[in-house]
């Protein structure tokens, strides 16, 4: 079974983040895997292994020509990878990704599911899968937490506020993944060695055959007008024990409909 | 001549940086001490403790300079400096330098080793498989239960320091004449490494500590003393740490100097980890003398490391020796 997982690489979430003048990211130094895509790729290298056969292949796409987040993927043991990468993909909006994303896969000779994160950890659009499904009219499933494969069907536990759903499609399918719902292996040595010489498939969104006037800051549609800092956390409020301290604090529970 | 790592060094450190990361935070570290007072805080379990080495096993990390037969990899001490570096980041309370760094390149694979080459007093001796003595002019493996123990109650809780005492026959001799030098300068380096990666620890909770305590309506690291107080820290480390990476180098290389390079490298690290341990406490003001806050775990064990393996003063007069004055 082929299984082909979108990942994005991202800044380093520890380093404080810095903008461009238009409001986006800046995305210009060492970027690494989202912590987010690493369950997709352990959930990937762990169906395959369950299959008997077969390869993990990651599709990406970034602005600039780094591989240092696929790396790491490619180390936990996935076989190869297709990169975007074009300047002309700066400031890209989830539509647009979309629509690279899906014509990379299309690259992918046999792919019988694509796993992807349920949200990027610095987009956080939240909505780049299900179109992803839309683009290459595959069913999709949202929010896995346990998938399995057999005959030609993949079934998905769907995260529910309650539970889960159980769900079936046939495939290919789309399915998201939600994160922590597997323990994604570290990388060990001999992957990160080994990681060196396996095949990054680096292609312009020409070679997709996708005008470039069509994706990036050109082709979103939309543009960031403003940004603000978040608000400063507000001092809590003290309540001075006059013996009854325990009601307001229960009145203050209560409001927040914990109790 | 190239003086920076590979970028498979680079990952390395990476991959071992991100595991102890997640796995081996301050609650292990305290694990890892004794019950009562002094480990008193914030403590996981031992099975969690225990999941750190085994981690460490499957990843590889443990065979990065085991000869490259089955699991090891062959590699040198350029290779596995960044990661002793961040052992001692995390304060791992496992024998690391012991096992990967000096008994494993003599072909030693056989568990946890402790060995009594850092001094009398023998680090993570509680917990060994095996111990790496010297004897002679030589250096034997004993297997754990042919020695006799006699725990050592040490600075740091988490060394599970003792004495350790073999018969005179038996063990298996792994090294002689200059490969028990080696040996030694192997341990020296990898501990200088962890002694910079503790400093960097000291640091960077120091650092984040000044700029959330506030007093006078500041933060008390926009205070000049405090500031200048913490540049100097920094400075010492910065002096520090290439003389490791140098030291690295020699060692790699097999250099006639390795020896001077090696003591230069752990007489810095171990001035460096005082002075900024020093100034770490200080600037943590009364909560840095408090046990259940994590940083006496590291100045402890930075205490106990600058010690081991030859103090500042024993590595200087090396030095001096070495060149001749």
């Amino acid at each position: 079974m082929n299984v082909v997982v979108c990942v994005k690489q991202i800044p380093d979430p520890a380093d404080p983040g810095a903008l461009e003048e238009d409001h986006t990211l800046k995305r210009t130094g060492k970027l690494i895997l989202d912590e987010s895509d690493s369950f997709g790729v352990e959930m990937a290298l762990q169906l395959v292994d369950k299959a008997g056969g077969g390869d993990v292949t990651l599709v990406s796409m970034a602005p600039n020509d780094e591989t240092s987040g696929l790396r790491t993927a490619l180390a936990m043991g996935a076989a190869k990878a297709v990169l975007v990468s074009d300047p002309a993909l700066a400031g890209a909006g989830a539509l647009d990704t979309a629509k690279v994303l899906a014509a990379a896969i299309g690259r992918v000779e046999g792919a019988d599911l694509i796993l992807a994160a349920t949200e990027s950890s610095d987009g956080y659009t939240g909505t780049v899968p299900e179109q992803i499904a839309g683009v290459l009219d595959l069913p999709s499933i949202t929010f896995a937490k346990h998938v399995e494969v057999a005959d030609g069907t993949v079934s998905v536990q769907r995260q529910t506020e309650l539970g889960y759903d159980q769900c079936e499609s046939p495939l290919p399918a789309v399915v998201s993944v939600t994160a922590g719902v597997v323990e994604p292996r570290y990388p060990s040595f001999k992957g990160i060695m080994a990681a060196k010489s396996k095949p990054v498939d680096q292609v312009t969104v020409a070679d997709l055959g996708i005008d470039a006037s069509a994706v990036g800051a050109a082709g979103a549609g939309q543009q960031i007008v403003e940004v603000t800092p978040a608000p400063e956390r507000q001092a809590g409020e003290i309540i001075e024990d006059d013996g009854e301290a325990h009601l307001k604090i229960i009145d203050f529970l209560d409001g927040l409909k914990v109790l | 001549m190239r003086f920076a790592f590979t970028e498979d060094q680079l990952f390395f450190r990476d991959a071992v940086r991100d595991l102890l990361d997640k796995e081996c935070g301050p609650d292990v570290v305290r694990g890892a001490w004794p019950a009562g007072p002094a480990g008193a805080g914030a403590r996981s379990p031992a099975a969690r403790v225990e999941a750190v080495w085994s981690r460490l096993a499957d990843m590889g990390a443990l065979a990065v300079a085991l000869p490259a037969v089955g699991d090891g990899l062959g590699l040198g001490p350029l290779d596995w400096v960044l990661l002793a570096e961040e052992t001692g980041y995390a304060a791992l309370p496992h024998p690391f330098v012991e096992t990967a760094c000096v008994a494993a390149p003599l072909g030693v694979a056989a568990g946890r080793v402790a060995t009594d080459l850092a001094g009398a007093v023998v680090p993570f001796a509680a917990g060994a498989d095996t111990f790496l003595l010297r004897r002679g002019g030589e250096l034997v493996t004993v297997a754990a239960a042919e020695a006799q123990v006699s725990p050592v109650a040490a600075v740091d809780g988490a060394l599970a320091a003792a004495r350790v005492q073999a018969g005179t026959t038996g063990g298996r001799v792994v090294a002689a004449n200059e490969d028990v030098e080696r040996a030694f300068d192997r341990g020296v380096l990898g501990t200088a490494a962890q002694l910079v990666g503790l400093s960097q620890r000291m640091l960077d909770l120091t650092v984040a500590y000044v700029r959330e305590r506030r007093q006078f309506g500041v933060p008390v690291g926009s205070f000049q003393a405090v500031k200048h107080r913490l540049a100097d820290a920094l400075v010492h480390l910065s002096f520090a740490r290439p003389a490791v990476h140098r030291a690295a180098w020699s060692i790699t290389h097999d250099r006639p100097e390795r020896g001077r390079d090696t003591s230069m490298a752990k007489a810095m690290a171990s001035d460096a980890a005082r002075e900024v341990g020093a100034a770490a406490l200080q600037c943590h003001g009364a909560i840095g003398y408090t046990v259940e806050y994590d940083l006496h775990l590291y100045l402890k064990r930075s205490w106990a490391l600058a010690a081991a393996w030859g103090d500042a003063g024993w590595h200087r007069d090396r030095v001096g020796h070495a060149i001749g004055v």
